[in-house]
Order: C-alpha cells, then sequence, then structure tokens
C-alpha cells in the first residue's frame, strides 16, 4: 500500500470506533427500555413520550438511531480494513467475529425499526414480512414465525422487540466476549482507537444534538401520499427492491447477503481466500454504493417525491411542537367506570376526543396549550347537537383553530350525532 | 509503573470514560421519577339517603391521573363511615399500602398483609400501622356524597 506511515496507523483504528458505538447503542438502548412498551396501542405514544416529554430523550433517542447506522458503516469499513491488511489470514477470529457483528448490526437495525410502530415502521415490517415471505421452500412458515401469526399484529411486535433487545444484544455480547477473550485488550484497544473512538463519539454526540431522530406519523393518522423512506443503512436494499421482480426480493434481500456473509465466514477455511474475499467485498461496497447513491437522487429529482417528502420534514417538525397527547388506560370495572356515571361516553368520544377534551369532557392543560371543557356547552351559542356535528366537520366555519380538526373523514354524520348528543348532557 | 504507560492506560480509558458521563449524566435526568399530577375533581361516592346504620359502607370510588404516558383511570376503595358523620376513609393501609377490609363479626378494620387493626371510626387499634385510616376530603353536593382522591404520595407527604 501506497500510504505513508503517518496515517496508516490511523486508518487501523476501526476496532476502536467499533467498540465505542457498540457501548453506545447498548446504553442508549438499556434507557429507551426504561420506557418503551411494546404493544400497537402504546409503543408510538411512549416513544413521542421520549421525544417530547422526558428530559434528554431526544438525544438519547438520536443516539441510538443515528448510532445505529454509524456503527453499520463502521463495522463495514472495518471489514474492509481487515481483508485489507490480510488480518483474515493471520487473526481469523477477529475476521469472524467482524463477519458476525455486520451480520448482527443489520438485524438490529432491521428490528429496531418497527419498534416505534410509526407509519414508517409498519412499512418497514411490511417489506420485512414480504423478504421472508418470498423466501424459498421456507417461505410461508418464515413469514408466520416472523410475524408471530397471520397477521402483522401487536404479537409481531413483541416478537421484533424480543428479537431486538433480548436475542440479537445477547448474540452481540458473545460475539463481543469471544473477541475479548481471543485477544489482549491492549492490543484490541490501543491509544490511537481511544482517541478516533473518542472523536466518533463526539461527532455521533453533536450529530444526535442537532438532529433528532425520525418520527413519521402514527399509523392511524398517516395519508395514503405517504413516502416511507428506510434508515441509511438500508438505502441500498430499498433501492434494489425496485429493479427486482416479485418473488426474487428475498433472494437479493435476504438469500443472497446471508450467503455472502456465510462464505466470508469461512473464509480462512477456505482456498483462493483473496479472490473469493475481495470479489465478494468489492461486489458488496459497488452495489451498496450505486444503490444509495441511486436512492439519494431519485429522491432528489423527481419533483413530486423530493416535494412529498419535503412536505412530510414539515410535518414532523410541525408535530415535535404539537404537546405530547397521553393514552387512556382504564383499569376499572365498566360498571363503575367514569365514562358510566357520567352516562356512558360513546365509543368513538374515548377514541377521538378524550385525549384533549378529558374522559367527561372536563378539558385538559398539555404544555401551554389549554383544551377546552365541554360541560355546559349546550348553554352557549351555536352548540346545539346539529351545531356540534357541524363543528365536528368543519371546525373552522365556527371559528376553532387547529388542533380541534375535522373529523369528517373519520367519522360517519350518525357516529358524530351519538357523540354530540352525549356532549350537550355534560353538566358541571 | 512506568509514567509513559500509565499515561497511555489513561489516555486509552478517557473515550470509555466520556461516553459513560455523557450518557449517564443524560440517564439521570432521563430517568427522573415523575410524581402524578394531583386530580382535584370532586367523584361521586353515594347519594347521602343511603348511607345509614352504624357499620362503614364499602364504595369504589374511579379516580383520574395523569401517570407518565397515559391518563390512567383507576378504581379505589373507600369507606364511608355514617357513624362518624358520612367521614370517608381510604381503605390503603397506612403502613406497608395493602387494602384492609371490614370485618362485622368483630367490628373493625384488619390489613390483610401485616395484622393492622382498626376502629369502625378508621382510628388505630393494633399492629405495625402508626395512624388510622386515611380521611379523604369530602363534601355533599346535591345530596351526593363526594370525594377526591388522595395519593399515596400525596398522603405519605402530607
Amino acid at each position: 500500500m501506497t500510504i505513508g506511515n503517518g496515517i496508516r496507523p490511523w486508518l487501523q483504528t476501526t476496532t476502536g470506533i467499533v467498540a465505542v458505538l457498540l457501548l453506545v447503542q447498548f446504553l442508549t438502548g438499556i434507557l429507551l427500555a426504561f420506557y418503551y412498551v411494546p404493544s400497537v396501542d402504546h409503543a408510538y405514544t411512549t416513544v413521542s413520550y421520549v421525544e417530547k416529554v422526558v428530559s434528554s430523550g431526544s438525544w438519547l433517542r438520536s443516539l441510538h438511531h443515528y448510532g445505529s447506522q454509524w456503527l453499520t458503516v463502521f463495522v463495514f469499513l472495518h471489514l474492509i480494513r481487515l481483508f485489507l491488511t490480510g488480518t483474515y489470514v493471520v487473526n481469523r477470529t477477529q475476521w469472524i467475529v467482524a463477519i458476525l457483528l455486520l451480520g448482527l448490526v443489520m438485524a438490529a437495525g432491521g428490528t429496531g425499526y418497527s419498534l416505534p410502530w410509526d407509519a414508517r415502521a409498519v412499512f418497514s415490517t411490511r417489506v420485512a414480512e414480504g423478504l421472508m415471505a418470498g423466501l424459498p421452500f421456507a417461505g410461508r412458515n418464515a413469514r408466520l414465525w416472523l410475524l408471530g401469526g397471520s397477521e402483522i399484529s401487536t404479537l409481531t411486535l413483541s416478537r421484533f422487540f424480543a428479537l431486538h433487545v433480548l436475542v440479537i444484544p445477547a448474540l452481540l455480547a458473545a460475539v463481543v466476549i469471544w473477541r475479548l477473550f481471543r485477544s489482549r485488550i491492549a492490543e484490541l484497544f490501543g491509544p490511537r482507537d481511544a482517541i478516533v473512538g473518542g472523536v466518533v463519539f463526539l461527532a455521533l454526540a453533536l450529530w444526535a444534538l442537532k438532529y433528532p431522530a425520525p418520527l413519521g406519523p402514527s399509523v392511524t393518522d398517516a395519508t395514503a401520499d405517504y413516502l416511507p423512506r428506510p434508515g441509511a443503512q438500508f438505502l441500498w436494499l430499498y433501492q434494489s427492491l425496485k429493479y427486482i421482480p416479485g418473488g426474487l426480493g428475498s433472494l437479493v434481500g435476504v438469500v443472497l447477503p446471508g450467503l455472502v456473509l456465510a462464505v466470508l465466514v469461512t473464509l480462512p477455511w477456505l482456498k483462493r481466500q483473496r479472490l473469493i474475499a475481495g470479489s465478494l467485498l468489492g461486489l458488496g461496497v459497488v452495489l451498496v454504493v450505486i444503490m444509495t447513491t441511486a436512492s439519494y437522487l431519485g429522491d432528489r429529482r423527481d419533483p413530486q417525491t423530493s416535494k412529498q417528502l419535503s412536505r412530510q420534514a414539515a410535518e414532523e417538525e410541525a408535530w415535535r411542537r404539537e404537546p405530547f397527547k397521553p393514552a387512556a388506560i382504564t383499569l376499572a370495572a365498566t360498571s363503575t367506570s367514569v365514562a358510566a356515571s357520567a352516562g356512558g361516553a360513546p365509543v368513538l368520544y374515548t377514541k377521538f376526543c378524550v385525549n384533549c377534551h378529558g374522559p367527561r369532557g372536563e378539558g385538559a392543560q398539555q404544555g401551554p396549550l389549554k383544551f377546552p371543557p365541554l360541560l355546559d356547552v349546550s348553554a352557549k351559542p351555536h352548540r346545539s347537537v346539529d351545531d356540534i356535528v357541524g363543528l365536528l366537520k368543519d371546525p373552522t366555519a365556527y371559528g376553532l383553530e387547529p388542533p380541534m380538526r375535522s373529523f369528517s373523514n373519520k367519522l360517519t354524520e350518525e357516529q358524530m350525532r351519538e357523540i354530540a348528543e352525549w356532549i350537550v348532557k355534560l353538566k358541571r | 509503573m512506568p509514567l509513559e504507560t500509565s499515561r497511555r492506560s489513561f489516555l486509552k480509558l478517557l473515550p470509555i470514560a466520556a461516553v459513560f458521563a455523557s450518557i449517564g449524566g443524560a440517564a439521570f435526568r432521563f430517568l427522573r421519577p415523575r410524581i402524578s399530577a394531583a386530580t382535584d375533581s370532586w367523584l361521586d361516592v353515594a347519594s347521602v339517603a343511603e348511607l345509614t346504620g352504624p357499620q362503614p359502607i364499602s364504595r369504589k370510588i374511579v379516580a383520574e391521573q395523569i401517570t407518565g404516558w397515559a391518563i390512567t383511570t383507576e378504581q379505589h376503595n373507600v369507606f364511608v363511615l355514617p357513624a362518624k358523620n358520612n367521614e370517608v376513609v381510604s381503605a390503603i393501609c397506612p403502613h406497608e399500602g395493602c387494602e384492609v377490609a371490614w370485618e362485622q363479626n368483630t367490628n373493625r378494620f384488619s390489613c390483610p398483609c401485616h395484622e393492622s387493626y382498626f376502629a369502625a371510626d378508621g382510628s388505630r387499634i393494633s399492629g405495625p400501622a402508626s395512624r388510622g385510616l386515611d380521611a379523604l376530603p369530602a363534601r355533599v353536593q346535591d345530596g351526593k356524597l363526594q370525594v377526591q382522591y388522595v395519593s399515596k404520595e400525596q398522603a405519605t407527604r402530607a
């Protein structure tokens, strides 16, 4: 190699970077698990809560989100470094560990994407479902096992959660511990590794301060024109799937990468090592770079797509400034519930209105925003049952401002009437 | 240990220490407990007309609290004491928080966990509890007895 002796040792510090980033993922992951609930009715709420309410929550989640992408990149660079320096011949353990890490880190990223259960996560889960279903021979069973049933459901989310926080981290820990036992710490983590690892962490920490991790609209709020995009480490796969007809997607997305990793793991026992590893890694780099670039350019060049994506970014920004909406949990026998004592709130009131106006229409305050109580509302002008139905269709016509919104696409006239008839009976 | 070596090992630990320090510092704020917001709404217990006799009457109230990311609607057991001018006491034992039950044959409240006993007026008779059952703020409105729910945190702080 022609790299000067001054720079060369610095280029060999990928071990340190990977070690630091793995540590960041473990620490932030443990912290996020203190609030996260793996259930389709609460996952999005708990992630929003971490983003909006919990101190340092947005930074820690962003560290975890971007850390996973950086980690994938650096494990990949680490692998290429081990190949270029011929380490795979000298130190088998180090080589095998690097490949296992790459596979596990990708798996962690894939399962982690589903956990916030925003619109993006649901799309990502659907893609994972499709990739499994398309597998030759085992497709049907692979899909069922991944989903935990015949449909994507709350069971699926539990499975992804268990894989993401228990199975994969345990395997990662096992791989790391194996590596530690096979080498002296000093050799693993030299002063240069320490410096570069520290610098990369600082960069990630600042990046995470500046850019919060994305969180798409909730599943119920996503509109049909929503464009989901995967994390940076999966853009190559996302773009490749555009070019591959139907069932072959699983071959490219699952079987082929799996085979490549399997061949690379067994490399120390194969003949013509340099040729095999060189062509596989070279092909991988070319594929990833071309596809990632193509995906990026594709989104930029198509005016409609880029417009929609910037609209989504603006909506996400606006959502970030909205106050947090708590979920409603009822731990009481229905016969004595609050709803019953107030004459039984319609189910749809509980679904759509309760977050802002309270279970008995008493209103609520969230941060700077005050949501008006509905008690005695019928005593006010223009608040008859007919008026309230009209107001639910078009709040601006009644002089109301966002966050009150129209429910004409969510509720039928009859359902609005049921809610309105209940609301006018509310008394202080 | 030679100076050079110790300086090197210190240098090596520095970034790891930075990761632990910054994430650990954030963790302290991140994990800080949240005191449930008190609800000051008045909850119906019963109509005053049905509260008669010398015996404590068991009733359930349903209170709402903002608990972290959820508004939790939870049922709590209370006892109305008609003999004591309709005072309402919480069923939560002031010792360790189990729920006391009214024992008609012995005419006292008993806690199933650590055998604290309370008289029909809620005062402590014996056992590890240090005080009697906690009374809840109560009022009568339109012939209905109403109370405000007091959380354990508020009760112990008071």
